[in-house]
């Protein structure tokens, strides 16, 4: 920018002129500060950045396989217009649910029913409300070939006829009848792992998905859930061999399943749904494609998890008042690949987000439930008979 | 008093954006995370966070520091210490990486058997960390004895078979700390290093390598590390998630890459060059601390020379197929199975008196070859002089030698199997597989005796025999 001095200036002889320092401060500063000004007010509504004036609030919060939505740069700037920073300290559900010093945390985020009960029990007596803010189903996630190798099985078929399809049914009693013979990859390619057919689940005495995964394999083992301690010390020593072979269970499994190496780290991982499809969105995002090479298995005992954010605090209550209401963050958890309770709009619709961005839709269950998993006290000795859990 | 109003507005606007205010954590980093150093100036220039980093060598649970930085968190987990707070943040896999002419030597695809097989018919030098303070060391041995137990499943401790793995340890060259500085010295007389895939790549970049190291991924799937950053001091907290947070930015990410060869977690951030190969299959990871401590058992006796000696009866009733099947056991000792560089082989035929005597230390695989020939012949005589021929065994076993004796019939010439019990036979066990008409009593006394014991005799289980019974307990 040319200063003032220079303005006028000619062949003719110099002239002295007047200065006026203050004009030329304003003249220099004015317009980068306007620009800087208007654009730092736009940044503070569109909630990008935090201004001076407002208080933000940091939410402390110990969540499991949901910590994905929190970590959402979109959904961390909603929560900042709104006035909330969410501190998350990640945990497996369970290890949330037995050990974690519930007090030290404003809210909780389990992913699923009974991790949650156990927080409500552990909280009996004071402040512990629930919101159940969205729902997605229990799969398991593998590669096209592992997933046609199920099919020549016999164990597993495509969801819907055409190229390609990523969804396939997956009919778990003779699956895990499979597993327990020892049956092998190879057996069904010659060019899959030689290892054992198996599914890679996270530790069933941390994560809720492990745990639910123990159940699924002792209802198509034993074809009713477990309803005495008794039975379900028995059902746990019937199935343990088959989840011991899998060797150290890893945490959550979803991240990398979905990095390009996945192959080499799991070949079939339980994950959630929500998992999934976040993970193509953000692929289409990215301007990569949807990955045809991952594919989800459905499984015929199917489990919608619809998990509890646990609020001990007023904070926390906003937190989850924000995710059942606030519009945007409604969206965001359609986008990032959750099912929402239909009492939103239909602009917030999970099946018309996944055509507008042609995603095939999975078929859901014809009903929701969790009738095949054993009731809370049953289903944890279960599992802590077959993890050995440090609870 | 408009001016000081804008001043002091920018200012504040300067503050709220997060002006990062200088601290410093402390962090107990594996040895190899050293190649970090220009992306951890970055990191502090940025976020105003340094990384103050103790490098060390070692799988133990760390106690002290702000952070742990390690390969991974599978060895911790297995000791219980569960690590609360971690994020991976890059990804590298176990391999091999090998001259180009060993790589072709393995051809395409190769598995851990396959490797095993060239490392112990001598073929194969390689270098390798010591297990007992890398991971790496160790995870490349968990490969190795997944493999060799071929049960397609995570390893158990009876599955960790000392034998097996001695094979592929004969060819370790050497396991000094750092492998690939190590390489560097030695890359004349060794093919090749056991080694995180970005450590292999960074050599080859390094212009240090008269030939470029090729990376071979087992196709039997080996360890990927993740390298959790793993808060210890929780009030710290801020702090490491300012330094997560920015590591895990697709700018960050990208250049790790480009600086360390390790592979981004961020599945959107494409991997460049050699980065761009699938690296194989998984491997199921042990999940019991004994099964390590099997391995490190295994690995410790594998420096110690082994005697095997076979006590073969070439009596007239062996004729056809149990010579044959005698034959096709021999023939199968390949991969985990073959008799590796240092291993001292002996085949004692007998009849009614020793027939042949041959004994080899194997250096290279033509020593182990030549074995065959001595199986494959046929020059069968009459009577069976079992104990003469295993008091003669007993005569040139040294302690901790394995003794594997074969016969299918009774004792009809030479001392008996009380003469025999009454003489020294304390230099090892000798395991007896009995065919036919074998007289199984005395078998049983011979095995109990001397701390064996008695394989049935049918054709595949003379197979596994002589597989399996070649000693390191």
């Amino acid at each position: 920018m040319s200063g003032d001095e220079s303005e006028g200036a000619g062949v003719e002889e110099p002239k002295f002129r007047v200065v006026d320092t203050r004009r030329r401060f304003l003249t220099w500063f004015t317009p980068p500060a306007g620009v800087f000004v208007l654009g730092f007010v736009a940044l503070l509504f569109a909630g990008h950045v935090t201004g001076p004036l407002q208080h933000i609030t940091v939410v402390r919060a110990m969540i499991a396989s949901k910590r994905d939505f929190f970590a959402d740069e979109q959904v961390k700037r909603i929560l900042l217009g709104h006035g909330y920073q969410v501190q998350v300290t990640p945990a497996g559900s369970f290890e949330l649910a037995e050990t974690a010093d519930l007090d030290s945390y404003q809210f909780v985020f389990p992913s699923g029913q009974a991790a949650a009960d156990r927080v409500y029990e552990r909280r009996r007596g004071q402040h512990a409300i629930g919101y159940k803010p969205f729902f997605t189903p229990l799969v398991l996630a593998t590669f096209r070939d592992y997933a046609e190798a199920l099919v020549k099985a016999g164990v597993a078929g495509p969801q819907y006829t055409g190229d390609k399809p990523l969804y396939y049914r997956l009919e778990t009693k003779p699956l895990v009848a499979h597993m327990a013979a020892g049956d092998r990859w190879q057996n069904y390619n010659p060019r899959l792992s030689a290892n054992r057919l198996l599914v890679q689940s996270p530790d069933p005495c941390r994560s809720y998905s492990g745990a639910a995964y123990v159940g699924l394999v002792a209802y198509a083992t034993y074809g009713h859930p477990a309803a005495t301690e008794a039975e379900a010390v028995e059902q746990a020593r019937g199935i343990k061999p088959m989840l011991d072979a899998e060797g150290q269970h890893s945490d959550d499994m979803a991240p990398k399943f979905f990095v390009p190496e996945g192959r080499g780290f799991a070949t079939v991982a339980v994950i959630y749904e929500h998992q999934y499809l976040a993970y193509q969105n953000r692929r289409l995002d990215n301007g990569l494609g949807l990955d045809t090479d991952r594919v989800l298995l459905y499984p015929s005992a199917q489990h919608e998890t619809a998990p509890d954010l646990i609020s001990f605090s007023p904070e926390g209550d906003a937190i989850g008042s924000l995710l059942m209401s606030d519009p945007a963050l409604r969206r965001r958890a359609v986008e990032l690949g959750f099912h929402v309770y239909s009492a939103d709009t239909a602009q917030f619709d999970f099946a018309g987000y996944l055509a507008e961005r042609r995603i095939p839709e999975p078929a859901t269950a014809s009903s929701d439930d969790e009738t095949w998993l054993p009731k809370d006290v049953p289903f944890r000795r279960m599992i802590d008979d077959v993890g050995d859990c440090r609870w | 008093m408009v001016r000081v109003a804008l001043v002091l507005l920018l200012l504040l606007a300067a503050c709220s954006l997060g002006a990062p205010a200088d601290a410093k954590l402390t962090v107990l980093a594996t040895g190899e995370l050293a190649d970090l150093g220009p992306v951890l100036a970055d990191l502090r220039r940025d976020t105003g966070v340094e990384l103050v980093m103790d490098y060390r060598a070692t799988l133990a649970a760390p106690a002290g520091h702000d952070l742990a930085w390690l390969p991974t968190a599978r060895y911790l987990r297995l000791r219980g210490a569960e690590p609360g707070t971690a994020t991976s943040i890059m990804l590298s896999p176990l391999v091999l990486g090998v001259k180009a002419a060993e790589a072709a030597k393995l051809g395409a695809q190769p598995t851990w058997a396959d490797i095993a097989d060239r490392a112990a018919g001598g073929e194969l030098r390689y270098g390798m960390a010591d297990p007992h303070v890398s991971g790496t060391g160790m995870a490349a041995l968990i490969g190795v004895a997944t493999a060799a137990a071929g049960t397609g499943a995570a390893l158990r401790p009876e599955d960790v078979r000392c034998d097996r793995i001695q094979g592929f340890l004969a060819g370790r060259a050497f396991g000094a700390p750092d492998v690939a500085g190590e390489y560097v010295r030695r890359q004349d007389d060794t093919g090749g290093i056991v080694a995180p895939e970005s450590a292999i790549l960074a050599l080859n970049a390094s212009g240090r390598l008269r030939e470029p190291l090729v990376v071979v991924h087992p196709r039997d799937g080996s360890v990927l590390a993740d390298y959790p950053l793993i808060l210890l001091n929780p009030d710290r907290r801020a702090a490491y998630d300012k330094v997560v947070q920015w590591l895990r930015t697709p700018a960050a990410q990208r250049a790790i890459m480009d600086r360390t060869f390790r592979r981004p977690v961020d599945p959107t951030v494409p991997r460049s060059g050699p980065l761009a190969a699938p690296i194989g299959n998984p491997l199921y990871f042990p999940d019991r601390q004994e099964v390590l401590d099997r391995l490190l058992q295994a690995y410790d006796r594998a420096g110690t020379a082994r005697q095997v000696i076979f006590v073969l009866d070439y009596s007239l009733s062996m004729a056809g197929p149990r010579v044959a099947a005698l034959r096709r056991a021999f023939a199968a000792l390949t991969g985990f199975d073959r008799f590796s560089i240092g291993e001292s082989v002996t085949i004692l035929r007998f009849a009614g008196e020793v027939l042949e005597e041959r004994t080899v230390t194997v250096s290279r695989r033509a020593d182990a070859d030549g074995l065959q020939a001595v199986v494959a012949s046929a020059d069968l005589r009459p009577r069976t002089a079992i104990w003469g021929a295993l008091e003669r065994a007993y005569r040139i076993a040294r302690p901790g030698a394995a003794i594997v004796l074969m016969t299918d019939g009774e004792n009809n010439t030479g001392p008996g199997v009380a003469a025999f019990l009454a003489g020294a036979h304390d230099a090892g066990p000798t395991y007896a597989v009995g065919f036919g008409e074998a007289n199984q009593a005395e078998l049983g006394r011979v095995a109990a005796a001397t701390g064996g014991r008695v394989v049935d005799g049918n054709a595949e289980s003379l197979t596994e025999a002589v597989k399996e019974l070649r000693g390191c307990r």
